[in-house]
């Protein structure tokens, strides 16, 4: 069954021209240009599926959540919803400063579309997953902005709905609310609800969702697996090395780089081996060469850095484009999706630096769990019994 | 549902009731009995007030929130609280009497002065008051519109709804006052009930559609205080419609709310029945001007997140 079905939408604003010359009548709307935040985007959502939205800043996927909880309506094109359809677009934006804590979870909780006798009968479950239960009857205006969102997904988790639109309500609130959320997340999909999931957050995507779009100034650039469609994405982020127009204020630079286990295209998996593969620039000959990748977990923190000063082999490079090759024969990193820095370096001097130009996908391999895998071999060898170790243990 | 939706490793310290959540079996309403929406371009028809209200019922339980929050939330901080809905009339109600029963006199029937403007302050506050509140109301929370989905019109009706128990409240003030003045009912006072409920209807359709305007253009928030004071001289508030001249007065009484106002004071103060024809033209003008009204809310409610 389709829950969601988007058929040729389009959505026009108006934005205020200011070339235009203006008049006391302009605010009238005959002075604004046209701006289509989305032209004939059409697709489907089936039944227990989770569809990921990804794409830069503009490029409609706020638009097409505000189309799809019904905020705005499209200027051309149909949308059709079977089933109840919950948006935790902005949780607590619905709240009332003045109101406390309790009256708030009234108040959001019908915006919501939940009944009166429906939030009486959760009130304590939602409390609990908020866990304010101190500062329930206090007004939200003495809240931090931590505990508005707490709060406000705290009433969101306890809809009761068909179709889920998230938007980047996981970004907020500390780790361990962020991990109940996370675990609310995968606690809907396997009950089969259908989620829209819109973000920046790749990793979660690529965790959460079965299929992605890739929205390109209100278009649909590309739709597949998740996986595809972010290194689509990514490859957006980093210009394409032969299209490329070359900097030629730039001494160096680096042109792109791909993640493979032994052949191009291979999937990399964790105990492995790994190759990544770069290309470079450079317009002069280069001494004291260092290139270095910088692999960054979801969180941001520093993964780990693979430089090539070590090795000692690349110290001097001549002018001209070419390939360089970082190989790992065992890949110690668990599975999950990594954002990438590159970083290029002669005679002490930075020469580029490309910062979350590329994402490393990791497929699970060997390993079971643990922040790292420990390439590993196991010898079992049996000691012959002595008189000595059989009387200790009879004493 | 499945089993391992609820895993029982010492790992897991999530309170039990979440296990509620999301995936009960109970709380998933079969596929098959799933409601079906299509949501397309904004259009004008009569059938958007059809599936207007039947959302709104939908909604009703928002409604009765809201508005109970709006009483509580504009008392909130204050010392008087409840009190001021009865002070705003009375302060009002004195200043009147100062100016148009010592300063310029005005025919009153033989009422005491007090009594006959408080009559006619109490339907026209509880008009102008509702107005106001609800037509700021409407942009005082932005995110309200660009952030959440719910039937916008609960906005401005909620205000409408506050303003409801505000007049109740004061015409606790009224009952006293006509005890103080002597004043004896009769039966007819019933009449204030469906006189009430057609300047109801049309403070509905007046608030809708400058709401409505008021998300576009904000000139309506700033010309409305000035046309609130304009209309309420153009209803027989501090003066009687008797002093109104007889050749305009049939143009005068196509203003539902100076119909409203004069069969109220009327029926409380004189004891009259109010003339059926009067109170079935202001009932058919404020009916009339609130399907408008909320036809043309609703065709423009599409668009109230981009303009807010």
């Amino acid at each position: 069954m389709i829950d969601l079905n988007l058929d040729r939408i389009s959505k026009r604003y108006f934005i205020p021209d200011a070339s235009a010359p203006r008049h006391w009548y302009s605010s009238l709307g005959s002075h604004s240009a046209e701006m289509w935040a989305l032209q004939d985007v059409s697709f489907q959502v089936n039944e227990g599926e989770a569809l990921g939205i990804v794409g830069h800043n503009g490029a409609g996927k706020t638009t097409i959540l505000k189309l799809l909880s019904g905020i705005t309506a499209p200027t051309r094109g149909t949308i059709t919803i079977r089933g109840r359809l919950a948006a935790l677009i902005e949780v607590s934006s619905g709240f009332h400063p003045e109101l406390t804590g309790r009256e708030n979870v009234y108040l959001y909780g019908a915006m919501l579309g939940m009944r009166r006798a429906e939030i009486s009968r959760k009130m304590d479950s939602i409390v609990d997953f908020s866990g304010m239960e101190k500062y329930i009857d206090v007004p939200v205006k003495r809240y931090s902005s931590g505990m508005y969102v707490r709060l406000g997904f705290a009433v969101a988790a306890h809809l009761e709905p068909d179709i889920v639109l998230l938007d980047e309500v996981l970004a907020v609130g500390d780790v361990a609310f962020q991990a109940k959320c996370l675990d609310r997340i995968s606690t809907l999909r396997k009950s089969g609800r259908t989620i829209v999931f819109v973000s920046h957050d790749l990793a979660s995507v690529y965790r959460i969702c079965d299929r992605a779009i890739l929205l390109d100034r209100g278009r649909i650039m590309m739709e597949g697996g998740p996986r595809a469609v972010i290194d689509t994405y990514q490859k957006l982020a980093i210009p394409n090395p032969d299209t490329q127009e070359l900097d030629p204020d730039k001494q160096a630079e680096c042109l792109g780089i791909s993640f493979f286990s032994k052949e191009p295209g291979d999937v990399v998996r964790t105990g492995y081996p790994m190759v990544a593969r770069l290309r470079y620039r450079a317009s002069i000959a280069l001494r004291e060469v260092a290139f270095r990748i910088s692999l960054y977990w979801p969180s941001g923190y520093l993964c780990a850095q693979l430089t090539s000063e070590t090795t000692g082999k690349i110290s001097n490079l001549e002018a001209g484009v070419g390939t360089i090759e970082f190989q790992c024969p065992v890949l110690p990193v668990v599975p999950g999706l990594y954002r990438v820095d590159l970083e290029l370096e002669a005679s002490g001097t930075e020469l580029d630096l490309r910062q979350r130009c590329a994402t490393l996908c990791v497929e699970a391999g060997k390993g079971a769990s643990g922040d790292f895998y420990i390439d590993n071999t196991w010898d079992v060898r049996v000691e012959p019994a002595s008189p000595e170790s059989k009387e200790k243990r009879q004493a | 549902m499945a089993p391992e939706d609820s895993p029982v490793t010492a790992s897991n310290t999530l309170p039990k009731t979440d296990s509620a959540i999301w995936n009960s079996a109970d709380d998933h309403p079969a596929a098959t009995n799933r409601r079906v929406r299509v949501i397309g371009p904004p259009s004008f028809s009569p059938g958007t007030i059809f599936t207007g209200l039947r959302t709104l019922a939908q909604y009703s339980d928002l409604f009765y929130t809201l508005s109970l929050f709006r009483l509580k939330v504009r008392y909130k901080q204050s010392v008087l609280g409840w009190i001021w809905a009865g002070l705003q009339p009375l302060a009002l109600m004195a200043i009147y009497t100062f100016v148009f029963s010592h300063v310029a006199k005005v025919n009153t029937n033989g009422t005491a002065y007090p009594a006959f403007v408080f009559c006619g302050l109490l339907p026209w506050i509880f008009f102008s008051g509702s107005i106001g509140n609800a037509v700021n109301g409407m942009i005082a929370y932005p995110t309200l519109l660009t952030k959440m989905y719910f039937p916008r019109e609960i906005i401005p009706l909620s205000y409408l709804a506050a303003g409801v128990v505000d007049f109740l409240i004061a015409s606790v003030i009224l009952a006293g006052m006509l005890m103080f003045y002597r004043v004896s009912l009769t039966w007819n006072v019933l009449y204030a009930i469906p006189i009430l409920i057609g300047l109801g209807i049309f403070a509905a359709a007046i608030a809708l559609f400058f709401a409505a305007v008021h998300v576009r253009f904000r000139d309506v928030g700033l010309a409305l205080p000035f046309v609130l004071q304009v209309w309420m001289f153009a209803t027989p508030v501090v003066y009687s419609l008797q002093a109104v001249p007889q050749r305009i007065r049939g143009l005068y009484l196509l203003d539902p709310v100076a119909g409203a106002i004069d069969m109220f004071r009327g029926a409380i103060l004189y004891g009259h029945s109010p003339d059926p024809r009067l109170l079935g033209l202001t009932a058919g003008l404020a009916i009339l001007s609130l399907l408008l009204a909320y036809a043309y809310f609703k065709a423009s409610e599409a668009a109230m997140a981009d303009l807010v």
